[in-house]
């Protein structure tokens, strides 16, 4: 587009290709929804390998439905991989690369690369044309931790201060955007060695109850009784024969 | 004088060089026409008697309304031109229950007045068409039950309101309230009081008191606004003195 | 020929356009109030938030109309201002009309009727009206955004309101339970189970949080306080 010619956008809905649609759909495509995926995953390079880092919280809607979930997934002994989006996509996804990972590693008697596993995940997700929403490694990063990398990521950083960078990146996605929460997970692979830090951070711990909820015996109401007698069960024993050597 | 006046009494909102409205003055000057009404209040609740001029044998006494409920806890009595008298009823009944609707309370006496002045005042020469051309030519006596208890308000064509114990208002207005002064005390009765008023009406009117001259009405706690029947104000005028002078049985230890 | 999305020229086109203006925002929060016999105690958090980003993590959102009357607000934060401002000035206008301070029952009567008023075009708030009765006694008023009112004992609004109140009417109301005496809530128990539901809707409700502003109205007056919840 030149200066004098802008790009003007169209303003409300467009109408445009509404017959289009429903000619499409009349023969059975339903179109794609865009899922907002309200995770932070991140992932940095550093001196002497990768760490990776993610929150803890799985939203349904509004409503937080896993306070404490694993977002950091096992592919490979020397490799792992955050996932955003839908949980049973992100979780299933991983699984059945991280088989097909170990399959190839048992035929090749090779420790498998990570260029292996990023083309069998793109052919995978590209199978399934968008429907298998999965986000993978990187690809759901949120802009309040992109803008920490953004600030503070150099090349050839230390082991420290790259997981505190991580650390930091994945906290501001926790406070700042409402579809992440609870926790810091946080996964660094070195060569030949993984350490993976379940809870590195306990970000937010939960407030303490000032009553007790627990209820005394009798509370709930008993709408029916039925007293199944249970049959008699008699054991016997059998002493066992021995064998027959004559 | 009569030459200022007609110079300064054309224009209903235009003061004279004394600084008078003379069009409000002659309206309050109009309501010493009109029958007389009489308000007691009473810690025990509030009554009004009101004349009723009945000038035809053939006339229904009863189409003559000078009683009436604004609400269930506020009533009033009017004296004056009575069609003027009903649109200003009609706004205080529509003010009480946008109140009710908006506040779920009853509104209060003094409230009440306060509204009905409003539109009292709302008198001019402009040809907006919504506002009255000259002054209403009416007083009114609000009788009525709010949180302060039983109270009494008088308003006339300027809209100005106040508080009464007692008030008489109308052409008997005068003498009664005379008589008002020298018959009331703080202790005082309802049943007294009612008494009373109608021994002051049967004073200053005209015609002898009977069931269909006369209205009276009483606002209690208990049962808020309560006009009396034909055979209640029959026994109510039975209790009043029956001699000439009728201040005789109330007041006859002062007249030594 | 590209495959890009063509260019749209208003001026040039043809093609019928739908224009639209969505006038409402929901910036989430939750109100809860509980009724005592001689108190009050309305919380609400104080976090301000918009799709997955949040404002402010310090809005207050009780309006005190009078000494004895708090109202809480939650939904679309420019409504709540835009009514809570009229409020003020019908409760001030109320005061110089007719010589009195209005009662709590009027003002949740005028708060229906002006709710009602705008039954077309709502103000997008839910809002909890608390106070002291005429007789000193604690009530809480609840409202749907058209103006529907509730008197109750307690009750939970906003965007946890759904996820609170089956725990109030069982830990106030005391319902769906056998062998529980029926009494009247304590002030201090009152203050404990608010400060409580308060941190378990902050686990589950992406849009409460950061903290609850309390206020606690009794013939005494009204005091107030601050209680922290986590900031995720």
């Amino acid at each position: 587009m030149s200066v004098l010619c802008p790009d003007i956008p169209a303003p409300g809905f467009s109408f445009e290709n509404c017959r289009r649609n429903v000619m499409l759909e009349n023969k059975g495509l339903a179109l794609p929804k865009a899922t907002k995926t309200g995770t932070t995953i991140v992932g940095i390079i550093y001196k002497d390998g990768v760490i990776l880092g993610a929150d803890t919280r799985a939203t349904e809607d509004t409503t937080v439905a896993d306070k404490n979930c694993e977002k950091i997934h096992y592919l490979a002994p020397n490799m792992y991989c955050c996932g955003a989006g839908t949980a049973a996509d992100t979780e299933m996804t991983t699984q059945m690369i991280s088989s097909q990972l170990e399959l190839h590693r048992l035929y090749t008697n090779r420790v498998v690369r990570v260029a292996t596993a990023n083309q069998m995940l793109k052919q995978f997700l590209f199978r399934y044309q968008g429907y298998i929403g999965a986000a993978l490694v990187l690809g759901g990063v949120d802009s309040t931790a992109m803008a920490v990398f953004e600030s503070r990521w150099k090349p050839d950083m230390e082991e420290a201060e790259g997981v505190q960078l991580v650390r930091d990146a994945i906290a501001a996605g926790i406070f700042n955007d409402l579809g992440s929460g609870s926790n810091v997970d946080v996964c660094i692979i070195r060569k030949g060695a993984v350490d993976y830090r379940r809870t590195y951070d306990e970000a937010n711990k939960k407030g303490q109850k000032q009553n007790s909820y627990k209820y005394p015996k009798g509370t709930t109401a008993v709408l029916t009784t039925k007293v199944v007698d249970i049959e008699e069960v008699v054991v016997k024993r059998f002493e066992s024969e021995e064998m027959d050597t004559a | 004088m009569f030459l200022t006046r007609s110079e300064y009494d054309r224009g209903v909102n235009t003061f004279s060089p004394e600084g008078r409205l003379f069009q409000v003055e002659y309206a309050i000057e109009a309501i010493k026409l009109g029958s007389t009404a009489i308000g007691i209040c009473t810690s025990e609740g509030v009554v009004l008697a009101v004349e009723k001029r009945i000038t035809s044998p053939l006339m229904e006494p009863t189409t003559i309304e000078k009683i009436v409920e604004v609400d269930k806890h506020i009533g009033c009595a009017v004296s004056g031109l009575m069609a003027d008298s009903r649109t200003m009823i009609d706004r205080a009944r529509v003010e009480c229950q946008n109140h009710w609707f908006v506040y779920n309370e009853n509104m209060s006496v003094e409230s009440c007045a306060q509204a009905v002045s409003n539109l009292a005042i709302q008198f001019g020469d402009s040809d907006d068409g919504a506002a009255m051309s000259r002054p209403f030519g009416v007083a009114i006596l609000f009788a009525g039950i709010d949180e302060k208890g039983p109270q009494l308000y008088h308003m006339d064509p300027s809209g100005t309101f106040v508080q009464f114990d007692a008030k008489a208002i109308g052409s008997g207005s005068e003498g009664a309230q005379q008589s008002l002064q020298e018959v009331y005390h703080r202790s005082m009765t309802l049943e007294e009081a009612t008494i009373s008023a109608l021994t002051i009406l049967k004073q200053v009117m005209e015609e002898k008191l009977n069931s269909s001259n006369v209205e009276v009405m009483t606002m209690t706690p208990g049962n808020l606004f309560h006009m009396f029947t034909k055979e209640q104000v029959e026994e109510a005028l039975r209790n009043v003195c029956p001699v000439e002078h009728p201040l005789a049985l109330n007041v006859s230890k002062q007249r030594v | 020929m590209s495959l890009a999305v063509k260019p749209h020229y208003p001026d040039y086109s043809n093609a019928p356009i739908q224009r639209s203006f969505n006038p409402y925002a929901d910036n989430g929060g939750s109100v809860v109030a509980i009724a005592g016999d001689d108190f009050v105690i309305i919380g609400a958090d104080t976090r301000l938030s918009a799709g997955f980003s949040i404002y402010t993590r310090e809005q207050n959102k009780l309006f005190q109309l009078s000494p004895t009357t708090v109202l809480g607000c939650s939904g679309c934060w420019c409504d709540t201002l835009t009514l809570t401002r009229i409020l003020n000035s019908r409760m001030q206008m109320y005061q110089q009309e007719h010589n009195k301070i209005m009662s709590t029952e009027a003002c949740a009567q005028m708060l229906s009727t002006m709710l009602y008023y705008k039954r077309f075009f709502p103000y997008y708030i839910s809002n909890v009206l608390v106070g002291l009765d005429n007789n000193g006694k604690g009530c809480v008023y609840s409202y749907d955004p058209i103006g529907h009112c509730e008197k109750a004992t307690y009750r939970a609004g906003g965007s946890a309101g759904a996820l609170l109140q089956p725990l109030l009417d069982n830990q106030i109301g005391q319902k769906n339970m056998l062998n529980v005496k029926q009494e009247s809530v304590s002030q201090e128990k009152a203050l404990s189970i608010i400060k409580d539901v308060f941190i378990s809707a902050a686990e589950r409700d992406i849009y409460t949080g950061d903290s609850i502003q309390i206020k606690i109205i009794t013939k005494e007056g009204i005091k107030e306080e601050k209680f922290e919840l986590r900031k995720d």
